[in-house]
């Protein structure tokens, strides 16, 4: 009986694994066939197309010069904003390079820092998203997942000096920045001239501004602190102004040190600190998210609303009501007293980018593809015409004169700029200390924490 | 005196139904009214909005764009194999371990329950390397596999405690009149387990229905992406298309709830026998 029992098992164990193996090589054949429909038009549809494809994909790996792209991305949206504007690259150099076929895979920012760790191992798909931060890049760089980049081939990309700077290592380029971001204050023109309040051009004024603007029973700015990066990045922009073009020395030092207690670190977190306190923000802004707090602006609840300059796009968007939308501005931060930053010392820097797989079997393909995507009608153009913010390219041959005022602003802003801030204060330790400052800067902002105890706090993440 | 304090009870019982029907119905009423506004129309103070216009577009991208079919039939397909196979393996399991003698019987099972405090993410880069490296990455069985994997000791657990309860003599009667093994177990012991069948066929189809982490990680392309990818479709970069998003969840939430009507009856018997013969 035992016998029997075990040699039963036996047999269904095996058939079980050999019937595995046949549905092994099934699937596998279909996902190639489909993987190449993937990239024929980028967008899976159904199964009919499915069929279809498989066909024609046929076909074209008998002609044999196949180069098949991976692409890896953090735009999940491929029909709107930035997402759209790489899709239509993509699709161009598709057209012009019929051999070539490029599969992307989208995740939002959190899955996709996870896939990355995974990819990292094994399998790193040929041209990435990455971010030119130290707290993202340094780990992705002591891994030697990505391909070095010759910088002499850029030399006529037009891109803004400096720009490259953060995706360096040891003087070696391992990426290309897409965008300059901005730290802003936008305003609502019309309920600024409707109540006549004026642009603050101080701290101080724009304190008294808030006080004005509560009393008059509207919020005076809308902050994001939900999610914790835009106020790390609000404290960016305040210690700029306080201790001028030194901040980044000044971050530099106590990350490496671990030691935050510098004046200059403490003086711009009481800024921030006491203008939360006098109801600077929304009531609950420490736990509302993106998306919330961009309504309370559009929806002409708050006054003012901080956020980078990719958010320009809302001077566009037509779920906005006109009379707000067409009157959306923006200045910086005020200078504040007895800092050492000027009115153009700005909070600025270049984020996000690509990079090209170091293991990539296709390695020249896909900087070929890279070359393309930065050529400077390429993303630099498209991403303006798209409204989803500044390239990291010189973008005033692309000007039509049909900007928004919105856009002109903005580029005057970048224009006038003396100095740029670089990464947010945030992105410039390893990620254990980006995890702590973006946690630990609700709690100081309320109040539930002393300055003390936030910045000794950051300062044992870098350890 | 009787049938007042009859009435009275029956008051203090209808209202409790009522206001639990409504804790556990809002989310889904709170979910079909904003699938039906525009991504603005959200941000209002209300708990509930009344749309400017009924925008049944958002169904339409929910279903074009968002690659709505592919991933609903993905989503079948890989739930339904996972429930079949977690069924009929806890069965064998559960007898083998309960019913049969042999050396290993309580070890075997005490290994296959540990797998109960086994979290996800522990497992989720180690399994994308070994499913890289034997090749299953991006195909079903990258899902299958652990699908079946971490449901199985829940499945385990719940078909052990229901098998206890069977009386021997069935399966003593059974081998006299000459069954063999196969036929006591799918012929007799099967069809006693039917509540503790549903139970555990709703939870694995409820664990894995809305499993995001492990098919993000171990999948790429769209063949095999699942109703989850839907959502994703409609994030950007800072802000997301809210109103379509809640439109996919509306979808995608409907076939769970079907699931569990169809099976209602069934779960909340199966949960109580088993549970109490752990």
């Amino acid at each position: 009986m035992k016998k029997k029992l075990i040699a039963a098992l036996l047999v269904a164990a095996m058939s079980v694994s050999v019937l595995a193996g046949c549905g092994d090589s099934k699937k596998e054949s279909t996902k190639t066939g489909s993987d190449n429909k993937t990239s024929a038009s980028a967008d899976a549809k159904g199964d009919k197309a499915d069929d279809k494809e498989d066909d024609k994909s046929g076909d074209d790996t008998a002609s044999g010069e196949d180069v098949t792209l991976k692409l890896f991305s953090n735009l999940p949206d491929r029909k709107n904003g930035q997402g759209l504007v790489e899709q239509m690259i993509i699709d161009e150099y598709m057209e012009a390079n019929p051999n070539v076929k490029i599969e992307v895979e989208a995740l939002d920012e959190e899955a996709y820092k996870t896939k990355f760790k995974a990819y990292a191992m094994d399998g790193m798909p040929d041209v990435v998203s990455i971010w030119g931060q130290p707290s993202f890049l340094d780990e992705v760089l002591d891994a030697g997942v990505l391909a070095e980049l010759n910088e002499g081939d850029y030399a006529d990309y037009k891109f803004i000096s400096g720009s490259l700077e953060g995706f360096k290592k040891d003087g070696k380029l391992y990426g290309l920045p897409r965008n300059t971001d901005i730290m802003l204050i936008y305003y609502n023109q019309k309920m600024f001239e409707d109540n006549s309040w004026e642009v603050p051009s101080t701290y101080e004024d724009l304190m008294t501004l808030c006080g004005t603007i509560k009393d008059a029973g509207i919020t005076p700015i809308a902050m994001d602190g939900g999610d914790g990066w835009p106020m790390a990045c609000f404290l960016t922009d305040l210690l700029v102004k306080v201790a001028g073009t030194e901040h980044s020395n000044i971050i530099s030092n106590a990350i490496s040190t671990g030691d935050f207690s510098a004046p200059e670190l403490k003086t711009a977190t009481q800024l921030l600190v006491d203008s939360a306190a006098a109801g600077m923000f929304q009531t609950g802004y420490d736990s509302q998210d993106y998306g919330t707090t961009q309504n309370l602006f559009t929806n002409g609840q708050a006054a003012m609303y901080c956020m980078g300059s990719w958010d320009s796009s809302m001077a566009l968007n037509e779920d906005i009501s006109e009379e707000i939308r067409t009157n959306i501005r923006a200045f910086t931060m005020p200078v504040v007293k007895d800092g050492k930053g000027g009115a153009n010392d700005i909070a600025a820097w270049n984020g996000g980018g690509y990079a090209v797989s170091a293991n990539s079997a296709v390695k020249d393909e896909a900087i070929k593809f890279l070359n393309f995507m930065y050529q400077p009608d390429k993303l630099s153009k498209y991403g303006w015409e798209n409204g989803v913010g500044m390239s990291a390219q010189d973008q005033s041959e692309y000007m039509t004169g049909n900007e928004t005022e919105l856009q002109k602003q903005i580029i005057e802003i970048l224009n006038k700029a003396t100095s740029v801030s670089g990464t947010p204060i945030n992105d410039c330790g390893p990620s254990a200390f980006k995890t702590a400052i973006e946690s630990e800067i609700q709690g100081v902002s309320n109040g539930s924490t002393s300055v003390d105890d936030f910045l000794t706090t950051i300062g044992a993440a870098c350890k | 005196m009787k049938t007042g304090r009859k009435k009275i009870g029956k008051v203090v019982l209808w209202t409790i139904l009522i206001a639990v029907a409504v804790i556990q119905l809002f989310p889904l009423i709170w979910l079909i009214d904003f699938s039906l506004g525009s991504s603005n129309e959200m941000f209002t103070n209300g708990l509930l909005i009344i749309p400017e216009k009924i925008r049944w577009d958002n169904y339409a991208k929910a279903f074009v764009d968002g690659n709505f079919l592919l991933y609903l039939k993905n989503s079948v397909l890989i739930n339904t194999l996972a429930v079949i196979l977690v069924v009929i393996i806890s069965i064998m399991a559960g007898y083998a371990c309960r019913r049969m003698k042999w050396k290993l019987n309580n070890f075997v099972k005490t290994m296959l329950l540990l797998g109960m405090m086994i979290p996800i993410h522990a497992t989720l880069l180690p399994n994308y390397k070994i499913y890289n490296t034997i090749g299953v990455t991006d195909t079903i069985w990258a899902l299958l596999i652990p699908y079946v994997a971490f449901s199985l000791p829940q499945g385990l657990f719940l078909m052990t405690g229901f098998i206890e309860s069977i009386p021997m003599e069935l399966e003593e009667a059974a081998v006299m009149d000459g069954c063999g093994i196969y036929r006591i177990v799918f012929q007799v012991v099967t069809p006693l387990l039917k509540p503790s069948i549903a139970t555990v066929a709703i939870m694995t189809f409820l664990n894995n229905w809305n499993e995001f982490m492990m098919a993000s990680t171990y999948l790429s392309s769209p063949t095999w992406k699942t109703l989850p990818f839907s959502v994703l479709e409609f994030t950007g970069e800072y802000s997301s298309n809210y109103a379509v998003q809640f439109a996919v969840m509306a979808l995608t939430a409907a076939p769970a709830v079907i699931v569990y009507i169809i099976l209602n009856k069934h779960i909340t018997k199966g949960v109580a026998m088993g549970a109490v013969k752990g």
